[in-house]
This record gives C-alpha cells, structure tokens and sequence, in this order.
C-alpha cells in the first residue's frame, strides 16, 4: 500500500503515537551529529539525508543490559529485571539498519521451529539443515523486538563510504520495516509493509496518483546508482586463513572499538558483574583482550588475528552459520575509523586466487 | 619535498639504518592520507608529506619493540616521542626521526562535508595553538622550502576558551560534561590513538575489581573520561588525536588543555619540551605551589 502523506500531517500523526508510544528517532545535535534518541518534541525528529552516527541496533542489544541482581547476604537464587514493556516506534530507520536487525535475529530471536528446541543449550536442538544457527531465543532482545514498529527512511543521498548494494541492501529496501518512508515534494510517500505498519499510519493520507507513482519508481530505480562504493564479496574466506594479508591490512588498526561499536550487525557482548548486578556489556573483536583467557592465553594475540576474526565473522563463519553475510554495508566503520580502514576495500581486495 | 622524502627513506632501509618507516601515504578515496608501514625500498614511492597527514604516528612505535623503526614526524609528534623518550618507553637508538616542517594539519571532519582542496578546508584546531615550525628533535629534516602552505598564525592567547569556560558557574560546568560525556560509548578510541596511553592492562579494562562501571552510562562515562584525562596530566602535548578520533564529538582536547593549562601555571611546565627535561610527576620543588592542597 503507497499513499502520500503531508510533512505536517505525519508529525501530527507521530505526536498523537507518542501519547501510546515511545518515539526513537534521529535528533541532530549542533556540530556533534545525528543520534537516535527517545523524542519528546516531534519538531525534534530529523529525516534528512543524514545518517546517525550509532546505528538503530543499540536499541534493542543494548551497550548495557542488567540481566539479573544477586540477593544479599546468602539467599539462594536470583533476581531478575521485568522486561520493559511501553510499546516503541522507532522512526527514520534506513534499510541498511533494519536488515542488520533481521540478521540478528537469526542469533537473538531466532524463528521458531519445530525441529528446533527454543532455550536450550546451543547444540541441542536438531539441525534442520548443515547450518549451525541458533536455537536461543534471547529474552531481552526479543522483548525490544517485539515492543518495537520500525519506520524505516528511504536513503537519498548514500556517502562515499556506503556499499549496501554490494550486500543485497537498497537503499529502500524493506527487508525488516513495518512502514517506509520516502521523502517527496512536500512530504513523504509511505509504504505500509506489515499490519503493525498498518495499525499506526494505515488511515493515513491519500492514494498516490499515476504519475506520482511513476516518479516514485523512477527515483527509486536510480536509488542504487547513487552508491559510489561497490566491493566483491566472496562466497568462503577459507583459502587465505593463514595468508600473510591479514598481518599487513591490520597494522595501522589501533584497537578501538568504534568500527564494532557502531556496527548494526556486530554483537558479541562481555558478561560483567557490578555491584551485585550482572550485565551484559558491547565487546569487540577489536580490542586487545577480547577473548584473553583467564589463564593469560590469548588465541587471538595480535592485530591480525582480531581483525581476520573481524572479517571471517562477517564474510565466512556467519554465512556458514546462517546463511549470510554479517555486513550490510551501511559504512559506519569506513566512515568513523579514526586511521581509514576499509574493510569494504580489503574484502574486495582479498587474495583468494593465491594460497598465500 | 615528498621527492626529498622517499629518498631519505630508501636510503635508510638500503643502508639498513632501519627496518621499518612509518609514514603517511595516499588513502583510498584518493584525498585522505593514512599511514602506512614500509619495509622494501621501492614502497618508499608511497611516501608522502602534506597538510592532509593529520596522525601522530608516534603510536605506533610501541608495536615495534627493539626494531630499529624510522618515522615521520612534525612538531607535535615529535614532543609525544619525546616524552615516550622520558619515560623509557623507547630507546633513543632504536627510532630514527625524519622530521618534517609543518605549518598546519587540516580538521579531518572538514572533508566530510565534501570539501577537498587545502584551501577550503579548516585547519586544525590543535595547529591553531601551534606556531608553523620546525621539529624540536630529529635526525633528518625534510625542509619545506618547495611547497608554498598557507600556513596558521598561532592565537595570542591559546587559553582563552579555557578562561571562558573556568568563569562559569560549578553548575553550569558540571551540566556541560555530563551532556558531553554522556554520549561516549565507551569505545576507547582516545585511549587507544593516544600515544601516552600505553598501558599494558588499563584500569577500565580491569574486573577484579572493577574500578568504576563498565556500562556506557553516565556515571561510568564520568569515570574513565576524568581517569583518562588525570593520567595524561603533565604528559598530554595537544596532538588532538583523541578528540579526533571520538566518534560522538566529545570536545576531548578542551578537558587536556585546561590541565595543560594549570600545570603551565602553577609548576611552568611544558609536556614534551625536551628530552633531558624529567616527567612532571618525578621532578619535585619545595618552591611548588600547594595552595590547592587543602
């Protein structure tokens, strides 16, 4: 369903949400950037062609999450935090984003099935296929998920660093939206995708005309000729394991946590007890200890093991896991790596033909 | 000059003098530079020096212990060697020094916007404290007499900010860094492009006990932000690679200069000034002011 909606009527629509509804959505702050935030003030809400500088992902695996409280003294058992429950819309989601979430949900919230034994100890449920995938259903997670109607914001201004087509991504692609919006003269055309969708924009604005429609599909067969950047993408990694290439595109990596931070599809996470609460925390295969062991030993001492996981996890174990790639190109770790480290340029680059 | 470089540095890796240069090359989109590790000859073509090489590559030479490393240096990397130098974290024996004139790096996020050409885009912050100069230590100087830079004048007073901000209420200040402070992730970016930060187990990174909240909220982001700059007082020399790495723009280097600043005041202490001058918290005077000990 595509109709056209006023830039008036919509914000009118989302203030009358927010009385049912949080509102998260794209705020820019002067000189700092654009960041998702909880809105109070409609007027507050950016859809320019801006991107935000954390991806929408840290609202629903979240950079900390109290998962339960030990009891004092020496009470048996846990705690544990009630889930939140106030109902979410999450507005100016762009594509890139909303296909990083349905690719953690194939860890967090995987799809039910029936050979498939939700809860259980990885491993335990029966493989449908020769694909690992995940059985465990992650309550705090799916709860974020399930609370949450993404609007998502049709991309029209992709930057140098953007290569979501090289990823199956477009730039308005609808792969896990409810409802997407694409900016048009005076407003936007919206696309209602699911009943939720339907639910909260549904009796809105008017049918678009013939030749609106036609505009739109015009507009948005171009979409993919604004993206610059496009990479080759191969199907295993397997052959240049050991390569020496990892050691030389690794190097000038200075082991921070910002191409893992602000990635929509990177999850690994640290357990951390606090205070008598145990929390769930971002980790990155980036920094130096990430998987250091208690004994002292580090499977992944140096730079080249850690950013070779970087890239194996995205471009080979994940699709053997599940079936696809772990990067929706969306380019935040090429546009924010403080020393320019492509890993669009160093997949593309890779030298799969040479057993090196 | 880039040809007077790449000659220097052929010759260093020919004659063994080193093993490895570090040095800025051409990045990919074909403006940017990164920084690049040469170990062969004929890679020596790669090298370049212009207002576009903004790092402070001195952070690397950790990850080369007991080489013999060769590195390109201006002004102000050439004072964070120097104070890595105090500290006995390199041996003067083991870095060879091409030092390179400098008269303003340009502000990295300026390119963002689309522009490219040196002359419509800002300088750097940090080179408006600087004067166009000369590397107070090196061992080979790439002279700058070839290229013609625009160059940045030095602002009378490089505190002047600082002075506004200290005029403010406690509130009003307090209310600042907690806005400011409250969007950091915790991705310790600042922590790990610093040249000073070398430790080998950081206290953030320590669970037993853990010193102060991992989580990314605001009273964990309050801690490391603060613990980061008090560890850096006396030895910070303004390179601006912290601000410049954050990814959520927080003013990082406003925190170190207003450190800076107390020092200078109070003991006349400059990080990095020379090699023979002692780190600021090993060097003791009964003269020291102690006023604010209370």
């Amino acid at each position: 369903m595509l109709k056209s909606i006023t830039k008036e009527d919509f914000f009118t629509r989302v203030g009358e949400l927010s009385n049912d509804f949080e509102i998260i959505g794209p705020m820019e702050l002067p000189l700092k950037g654009i960041f998702y935030q909880s809105i109070l003030n409609t007027e507050d809400l950016y859809l320019g062609d801006g991107f935000a500088i954390e991806p929408i992902k840290k609202f629903f695996l979240e950079p900390s999450t109290r998962l339960l409280r030990y009891p004092w003294k020496n009470e048996p058992g846990v705690e544990s935090f009630s889930p939140p429950e106030r109902e979410r819309i999450a507005i100016g989601v762009r594509p890139c984003e909303a296909k990083g979430l349905v690719l953690l949900d194939s860890v967090f919230d995987p799809p039910a099935s029936s050979d498939l034994i939700p809860n259980s100890a990885p491993g335990a449920g029966k493989k449908s296929s020769n694909r690992a995938g995940s059985t465990y259903q992650d309550a705090f997670y799916t709860n974020n998920r399930k609370r949450t109607i993404i609007v998502g914001l049709a991309c029209g201004r992709p930057d140098r660093c953007c290569f979501c087509t090289s990823l199956g991504v477009s730039p308005a692609g609808t792969t896990g939206m409810d409802v997407l919006l694409f900016e048009i003269e005076g407003g936007f055309a919206i696309e209602i995708i699911t009943d939720r969708g339907k639910g909260i924009f549904g009796a809105l604005g008017k049918e678009l005309s013939e030749e609106e429609k036609k505009l739109l599909t015009s507009v948005n067969n171009k979409r993919e000729d604004l993206l610059e950047k496009k990479i080759r993408v191969p199907e295993s990694m397997d052959t240049i394991f050991t390569s020496d290439y990892w050691d030389k595109v690794s190097r000038s990596c200075i082991s921070c946590g910002i191409c893992t931070y602000l990635c929509p599809t990177c999850h690994c996470f640290d357990l951390i007890d606090e205070r008598r609460i145990k929390l769930r925390c971002y980790d990155g295969c980036s920094f130096p200890h990430f998987t250091l062991h208690a004994s002292g030993e580090n499977p992944r001492p140096t730079k080249k093991e850690r950013y070779r996981q970087r890239v194996f996890h995205k471009f080979d174990y994940f699709k053997i896991n599940f079936g696809e790639n772990l990067c929706v190109g969306c380019g935040r770790c090429i546009r924010f790596c403080p020393v320019k480290i492509d890993i669009g340029d160093i997949v593309d680059k890779a030298p799969l033909s040479k057993k090196r | 000059m880039n040809v007077e470089l790449r000659k220097k540095a052929k010759e260093l890796l020919k004659t063994k003098q080193v093993e490895m240069i570090i040095g800025y090359q051409r990045g990919p989109d074909g403006i940017s530079a990164t920084p690049v590790f040469i170990t062969r000859e004929e890679e020596a073509e790669n090298l370049i020096w212009d207002v576009y090489c903004v790092y402070n590559l001195s952070n690397y030479l950790k990850d080369f212990p007991g080489k013999k490393i060769g590195i390109i240096a201006k002004e102000c990397d050439v004072r964070s060697i120097i104070v890595l130098l105090q500290e006995n974290q390199l041996k003067r024996d083991d870095i060879f020094i091409i030092g390179v004139e400098c008269s303003g790096v340009i502000a990295e996020h300026t390119l963002a916007s689309g522009k490219e050409s040196p002359g419509e885009l800002d300088f750097d912050e940090k080179c408006k404290a600087c004067r166009p100069s000369t590397p107070r230590l090196y061992d080979y100087l790439v002279s700058q007499k070839d290229q013609k830079d625009k160059g940045v004048l030095p602002e009378e007073n490089p505190y002047q900010d600082i002075r506004k901000f200290e005029a403010k209420s406690i509130e009003e200040r307090f209310k600042f860094w907690q806005e400011e402070f409250s969007r950091c992730i915790r991705c310790y970016a600042c922590r790990q492009i610093c040249p000073m930060c070398y430790c080998p187990r950081c206290v953030a990174d320590q669970t037993m006990p853990t010193w102060f909240s991992r989580a990314p909220d605001l009273e964990g982001n309050l801690a490391w932000n603060v613990i980061r700059a008090f560890h850096l007082a006396g030895r910070c020399i303004d390179c601006g690679e912290c601000e410049r790495a954050c990814p959520v723009g927080i003013p990082l280097r406003e925190v170190n200069k207003k450190i800076e600043k107390d020092i200078k005041e109070l003991f006349d202490y400059e990080a990095g000034a020379g090699v023979d001058q002692k780190p600021l918290l090993s060097c003791f005077d009964q003269n020291d002011p102690e006023d604010f000990i209370r």
